[in-house]
């Protein structure tokens, strides 16, 4: 089961059982992305609030196993408070470690590095990157707006 | 298929090898006559009987699981089981089922209407053909003891 464990890491069940951010902002104070996995039916809805180039609060509801919840957790908590610029950044980075790229140590991912294991479960690859699909989005119409 | 192609018009072959582009699927065609062989030789009763058998055969054992929940007629069935197992998402089955070589589908099967209307976001389904056997039936049941230890442990 070892490899397994490499994929269900204490942490991730953690941010699944207890999810850090969950919520939703009012309209009138953030943007709202939802988003849906529809080969698999995970659901993410991301509140967004974006001021002066800094992502100032961020939420999200949905449903969906393990992987994807506690990847929207993780999310949430590591892009409050970033600017903008660095919360793209590491949406990249995220996306690199999904394909099982090594990654520079000039970013502290945190409690996301328990998510490299997943590279290693292609099935379950879109399950992780749902949420910073929905972060890019959402990052991306605040900038139109 | 073209009868004549020039730069600015083209004219067509006669019906039917007008519409008959390409090569056909010869292949294809004789993948099916090689399959309808294989399944006369064995005989579709037969077939029928091996997945009754072997879907009595998993039911048993998956209703002494305690958590496990089985959707639709409990009895009767056709070759398919789907199910649930505690609050584990059936994503995460999957994984640790695969992890034991048992492939089960899980999401919501191209039925969100019926997700819905069963109040569950997915669930897991295990199918059983003419290539399946007892013993894979009992390393599935294995798997999902396996898989209710390793997230009950997971989640205590």
């Amino acid at each position: 089961m070892s490899s397994l464990d490499d994929l269900y890491r204490r942490v991730i069940m953690d941010h699944y059982q207890k999810p850090r951010n969950r919520g939703k902002l009012e309209e009138s104070d953030g943007l709202i992305v939802n988003l849906n996995n529809p080969t698999c039916g995970d659901s993410i809805s991301l509140s967004l609030k974006v001021e002066e180039g800094k992502v100032v609060d961020a939420k999200f509801l949905g449903e969906g196993c393990s992987i994807s919840m506690s990847s929207a957790s993780m999310m949430t908590d590591a892009v409050k408070g970033k600017p903008v610029e660095e919360a793209l950044e590491l949406a990249h980075k995220f996306s690199d470690l999904m394909q099982g790229k090594e990654i520079d140590d000039s970013i502290d991912l945190g409690d996301i590095e328990a998510l490299s294991g997943v590279a290693k479960f292609p099935a379950r690859i879109k399950c992780a990157t749902l949420a910073w699909k929905a972060l890019e989005q959402g990052i991306k119409a605040a900038r139109q707006e | 298929m073209i009868d004549y192609v020039d730069l600015y018009e083209s004219t067509w072959k006669e019906l039917p090898w007008k519409f008959e582009g390409g090569t056909p699927i010869i292949a294809g065609a004789i993948g099916l006559g090689a399959a309808i062989d294989f399944l006369e030789e064995i005989g579709l009763d037969n077939i029928e009987r091996h997945e009754k058998h072997l879907v009595a055969y998993a039911m048993e054992q998956m209703r002494e699981i305690e958590g496990l929940k089985i959707y639709g007629p409990q009895q009767d069935r056709s070759s398919l089981i789907t199910f649930n197992l505690d609050t584990v998402h059936p994503h995460d089955l999957a994984t640790v089922l695969d992890s034991y070589g048992i492939a089960v589908r899980a999401g919501h099967h191209c039925a969100q209407p019926l997700m819905r209307w069963l109040n569950v976001t997915a669930t897991a389904r295990a199918s059983f053909y003419v290539y399946n056997t007892e013993e894979e039936v009992d390393v599935l049941v294995a798997g999902l003891k396996k898989t209710k230890e390793y997230f009950g442990n997971v989640f205590s």
